[in-house]
């Protein structure tokens, strides 16, 4: 399915942020709108100038004959101011619109992609949590958010010009707008097409490097002491340069491509301009043109320059976006394949009640990546009513039964079963609404305390949000807080302590009412007589549920003991022991 | 913070970026001067352009006539096109060489810092700005640093030609000339301020977006993703709100820029018009010809192109103010003291390295270690035990000598090696005997099996159908913490070092596993090797010759039990 899906050609990678982008299509036309209104203004304004100094010249050698002749003044005087405005004032509003574009296609992407990376299950998101994933990520979502600006648009607009000019031209001589317009469509071919072609490569293999490079670095960084030691500092280093040079070799292409671009827009500016002097001049030896109509057609040239400067840069650049759309792609990609169809899903009505079993057979998994599988052929049930504890180093697969247990995995081999129906059974919404899990690592939202609880009962009030604090024993410390519930916590909850953020995690977890409580180390990072306190009342609210405790190990009788333990199990890489 | 990005506060971030600038002095001088060259051609052409038309216009010459002229305003445009890319070329290669320099002066000098200090840095952050504040630096030396002498001298350029033309256009021209300083200060002032006020709002929106999807797990057990994405949006759109306000006044600064250049070629075009018509009868108009006068208008919008183009590229120059900054932090943080390359030998035979009286200060924080003496001998086990941050660290890097004694001294055995393994191995990206040969670049196949074999990693090897070549991810995805750990203890099998020196070995080892390591170091006590380990855990204490208790930097030796 996901082959299908897919499409790794340039429009097709690209094709769905078209699609994105064609949302707003009226703002992305006004956009361009305002520019080309931009352009036109800077090429009137040449242009009518130099056609009024040169009807003013010729009318003032007349009148120093002694003929009579006059010239009407004011109205292309008043143009030249009208120009000399209007391009000043649609550029300003231009700038002002077109960011205001640029930041709405961003909010849409922005969404888009969150709801791409919710849709996620736990293997795909295991292996990005690396904050220089999530930089990558936000990289190419500001990448793609600029195909609109620095590509479509420019390219639009000097597209625009082109056909306009040269329409307006030949208004006056046919064979001036033709063959200046056929010179600058082919230039504009080359510019936008041609220098893609040529850049595609090497600008997509940019971030690949820069990112390998970054890996070697982080490796010189992290590793000194051993490479140090080892006396393997400097080879290392060797292989760090190697990258860079790797690197800096397709910068240098890319920006002689880029600079032939920019000198090929110098040329071709000035060779339309010449073109347009000698067919417009031939125009007026033949009498078909006046003379100030003949001065104006090169000068109108002039001002295409501006048309078409942003382009080779942009252009040459692209492989750069379609990496970055490849990339979000992928991630839909793997999303969609992610989606359990819904057809499997029983009614409601017919799921067990009360206390919830659970039951992996003969499940085997393997991460993507990894050397050996994270679990293999585990066999474990769970009783409706039963507290296990499952016992195992880090690593040694807890979190994946966890996972597979809360839907977020998927096993390769074996089957799952919660309430005695297979997991694929169970209606997303119900099995969310059933099973809860204090998971080890604490997420926290950058907001406030009571948001932060709100996650797990968006309907809650106060009184039933500081019921939960005090559960926990932070009601207190909350209280002492100016702001109180509207406490915000900072990124990651930064402005708790360990033990605070671990608390208000379970506070979270009282605020629901599951069958089935998975436990990741739920005493970790507290002090003892916090854990006297809790473990009672941790022990009387898990009375009636099914309990499975992740623990590294078990000290029997041990203040940090979970309360209630009925059974043990040990996991050792992957293997029940 | 981020008022500091673009301030120079109190670091020369100016200074610096102009020494490195001085150091590429002939491509950017040899980019400019092609620069000017460019300048001098566009001069060149648009005086032909204005003598043709003026020949064909008033002097009725036949079109054939013209073509020498033709003929030069073609040469002139290759010449023109030609160094446009000469320029553009040598600022690249500047900016290139510039970056090289400037990454590998940053590696020099972490590697001088050693691995004392890297260890309480954020790799991670590190890492990347060796990757992109360097990165940052292109557009400065590439673009904006040329164009800042373009834009002084090609206005004036064009000004003489004016003045040559027509005095009073000259001074239209000169009139705004007082103004340009002010343009620049006025462009520069709103770009910075966008730049900073931009910087600070898309870190937030960007640091609201990563928070929520860090926290993605917790909203997909909760159920919450669909209002999360609702969530997201909404910033993001509250942010477009806001930024749209400091927008309008920040994009004003280049609208004046762009007011003053075209009310200049309108002001001029209707000057010359009516002194043509012989309205003005002031100074230089009645001299006007279709000639001067067209080429005064075609020079007006060339007198404010430089500065223009400057405009573009200030943002460049923000965003390498910025980045200089944080780069010059790391280049002027201090090495310990005396990171000593010839220590002395020790006073007794036989004895690896010896502590007499040392101490490890740290700038800012004081003495962390020491005085104390320590001398380990070959075939020593010593374990080292006390609370986190009584100073362990300090003492296992001090004996490696990655930080040197501030006071006191060190003595090392002549040529001795020294294997190093603590909590976070290293792992490169390549395949498992790369991983191997970091210690002993000659290993041989036999060899390698057997380091693993000895540090208990012949289950996995034998599981892997690659063997010896499978391929380990970045940083080591693929292996568990307990085989990455096993696999840094391999490479000090395979390596000869005689001192062995291990900081927290099975910190984050499961007892099996820990059971597992604690063997393979007794195999490598017994081949004789002297291992210091800090350590908490009993049963890498009992196997010690000797334990020492640390203590706020001070040791003591305690009876073993």
């Amino acid at each position: 399915m996901s082959e299908s899906r897919t499409d790794t050609s340039l429009m097709g990678a690209l094709r769905p942020w078209f699609r994105l982008l064609g949302r707003r299509r009226g703002r992305l036309a006004g956009g361009v709108g305002l520019m080309a209104l931009t352009l036109a203004s800077a090429i009137g304004l040449l242009a009518l100038s130099g056609w009024f100094i040169t009807a003013t010249a010729l009318t003032g050698l007349l009148l120093a004959a002694g003929v009579a002749a006059t010239l009407d003044v004011y109205v292309p005087g008043g143009g030249i101011r009208f120009f000399a405005v209007t391009r000043t004032v649609a550029r300003y509003l231009e700038r002002l619109y077109n960011h205001d574009t640029v930041l709405r296609l961003l909010a849409d992407l922005r969404a888009r992609l969150f709801g791409v990376l919710a849709g996620l299950d736990g293997q795909a998101l295991s292996r990005r949590r690396a904050s220089d994933w999530l930089n990558r990520l936000t990289a190419d979502i500001d990448t793609l958010d600029s195909l609109y600006l620095r590509l479509l648009a420019p390219a639009g607009t000097g597209l625009l010009a082109i056909l306009g000019l040269s329409g307006f031209l030949a208004f006056f001589a046919p064979w001036v707008g033709l063959f200046t317009g056929v010179l600058l469509l082919a230039g504009w071919l080359w510019l936008t097409l041609g220098q893609a072609r040529l850049g595609l490569r090497a600008s997509r293999a940019q971030v690949v490097e820069m990112e390998a490079l970054r890996g070697r670095l982080m490796e010189q960084l992290q590793g000194q002491a051993e490479l140090e030691a080892y006396g393997s500092l400097s080879s290392h280093r060797r292989a760090l340069e190697h990258h860079e040079a790797r690197l800096y070799r397709g910068q240098r292409h890319l920006g002689t491509l880029v600079a032939l671009g920019n000198a090929l827009v110098s040329l071709l500016v000035g060779v339309a301009m010449l073109l347009a002097l000698w067919l417009a001049a031939q125009a007026w030896q033949a009498g078909d043109l006046s003379g100030p109509l003949m001065v104006m057609m090169p000068l109108a040239m002039l001002a295409m320059s501006e048309a078409l400067a942003a382009l080779p840069a942009a252009f040459t650049w692209l492989g750069a976006t379609w990496g970055a759309a490849e990339r979000l792609n992928e991630l839909e990609a793997r999303a969609e394949s992610a989606v359990v169809p819904p057809a499997a899903a029983r009614e409601a009505s017919t799921l067990p009640a009360g206390p919830l079993g659970a039951e992996l057979a003969g499940v085997t998994l393997h991460y993507p990546g990894a050397l050996v599988p994270a679990l293999e052929n585990v066999s474990l049930s769970l009783a409706p009513g039963e507290r296990l504890a499952l016992c195992g180093a880090s690593g040694a697969g807890k979190s994946s039964v966890a996972g597979l247990l809360l839907g977020q995995l998927r096993s390769d081999r074996g089957g799952v079963a919660l309430g005695g129906l297979d997991l694929e059974a169970w209606p997303e919404a119900a099995r969310q609404a059933r099973v809860a899990a204090l998971t080890q690592r604490i997420d926290l939202l950058d907001d406030s305390l009571a948001a932060n609880l709100r996650l797990a009962a968006p309907d809650a009030e106060e009184a039933r949000l500081w019921q939960a604090l005090a559960w926990v024993g932070l009601d207190g410390w909350t209280e002492t807080l100016s702001d109180g519930l509207a406490t915000r916590i900072g990124e990651g909850g930064s402005r708790l302590s360990g033990g605070q953020g671990r608390r208000l995690a379970l506070a979270r977890l009282h605020l629901r009412d599951p069958d089935l409580v998975i436990l990741d180390e739920p005493f970790a990072g507290l002090d003892a007589d916090t854990v006297a306190t809790l473990s009672a009342r941790l022990d009387a609210w898990l009375e009636g549920r099914t309990v499975l405790y992740l623990v590294h190990q078990i000290e029997e009788g041990g203040a940090f003991a979970p309360p209630g333990v009925d059974r043990q199990l040990t996991l050792v890489e992957g293997r029940l022991a | 913070m981020a008022n500091s990005k673009v301030d120079s506060g109190g670091r020369d971030v100016r200074r610096w970026l102009s020494r490195l600038a001085a150091s590429e002095r002939r491509c950017l001088r040899l980019a400019v001067a092609a620069g000017v060259i460019a300048t001098l051609a566009t001069l060149g052409q648009l005086g032909l352009l204005a003598w043709v038309v003026s020949a064909l216009l008033v002097e009725q010459a036949p079109l054939v006539s013209l073509m020498p002229a033709l003929a030069a305003m073609a040469a002139l445009l290759l010449v023109r096109a030609v160094a446009l890319l000469v320029q553009e070329r040598q600022g690249q290669t500047a900016s290139l060489r510039i970056r090289t320099r400037v990454r590998g002066q940053l590696l020099d000098h972490l590697a001088r810092l050693g691995p004392g200090w890297l260890a309480t840095q954020h790799s991670a952050s590190l890492a990347s700005q060796l990757v992109e504040q360097v990165e940052a630096l292109d557009g400065y030396f590439a673009r904006f640093r040329p164009q800042l002498l373009l834009a002084v001298i090609a206005p004036l350029l064009v000004l003489l030609v004016t003045l040559w033309l027509d005095w009073l256009a000259a001074i239209f021209l000169l009139l705004s000339a007082p103004l340009i300083p002010v343009f620049m200060a006025l462009v520069g002032m709103g770009a910075e301020r966008l730049n900073r006020d931009q910087f600070e709002a898309v870190a937030r929106l960007s640091g609201h977006f990563i928070d929520r999807v860090r926290a993605i797990t917790t909203l997909q057990l909760f159920g919450r993703t669909r209002s999360a994405t609702v969530e997201v949006h909404a910033a993001a759109d509250d942010y477009r709100r806001r930024s749209m306000r400091t927008l309008r006044i920040a994009f004003l600064s280049s609208a004046v820029l762009e007011f003053f250049a075209s009310v200049a070629i309108a002001v001029v075009a209707i000057y010359v018009g009516f002194g043509l018509l012989g309205y003005i009868t002031y100074g230089p108009s009645p001299a006007l010809t279709l000639f001067s006068g067209l080429l005064v208008l075609l020079l007006a919008p060339e007198f404010f192109q430089p500065l223009r183009t400057l405009s573009q590229h200030y943002h460049d120059r923000a965003a390498a103010l910025g980045a200089a900054d944080s780069l010059l932090a790391i280049l002027e943080t201090t090495p310990d003291p005396v990171r000593d390359d010839r220590p002395a030998r020790p006073r007794l035979p036989g004895v690896l390295v010896e502590l007499q009286d040392a101490c490890v200060t740290h700038p800012g924080r004081g003495r962390v270690l020491g005085p104390l003496d320590l001398a380990v001998a070959p075939g020593e086990v010593v374990a080292l035990t006390g609370a986190s941050g009584s100073g362990k660290s300090s003492l296992l890097q001090l004996l490696a000598g990655f930080v040197g004694p501030g006071e006191g001294g060190r003595r090392v055995a002549e040529g001795l090696g020294v294997a190093w393994m603590d909590q976070r191995p290293l792992l490169i990206q390549g395949s498992l005997a790369d991983n191997l040969r970091l210690a002993a670049p000659e290993a041989s196949l036999e060899h390698m099996q057997e380091a693993l074999h000895r540090a208990g990693l012949e289950a996995l090897l034998a599981r892997l159908p690659e063997g010896l070549d499978t391929h380990l991810g970045e940083r080591g995805a693929g292996l568990s913490g307990g085989q990455a750990q096993r696999l840094a203890l391999a490479r000090v099998f395979l390596s000869d070092a005689p001192l062995v020196l291990l900081d927290e070995p099975t910190a984050s080892l499961d007892e099996e596993t820990e059971a597992e390591v604690v063997v393979a170091l007794q195999a490598l006590a017994r081949e004789g090797r002297s291992l210091v380990i800090a350590t908490h855990h009993p049963a890498l204490i009992t196997m010690a010759h000797r334990r020492l208790v640390i203590d706020a930097g001070r040791i003591t030796e305690v009876d073993h039990v």
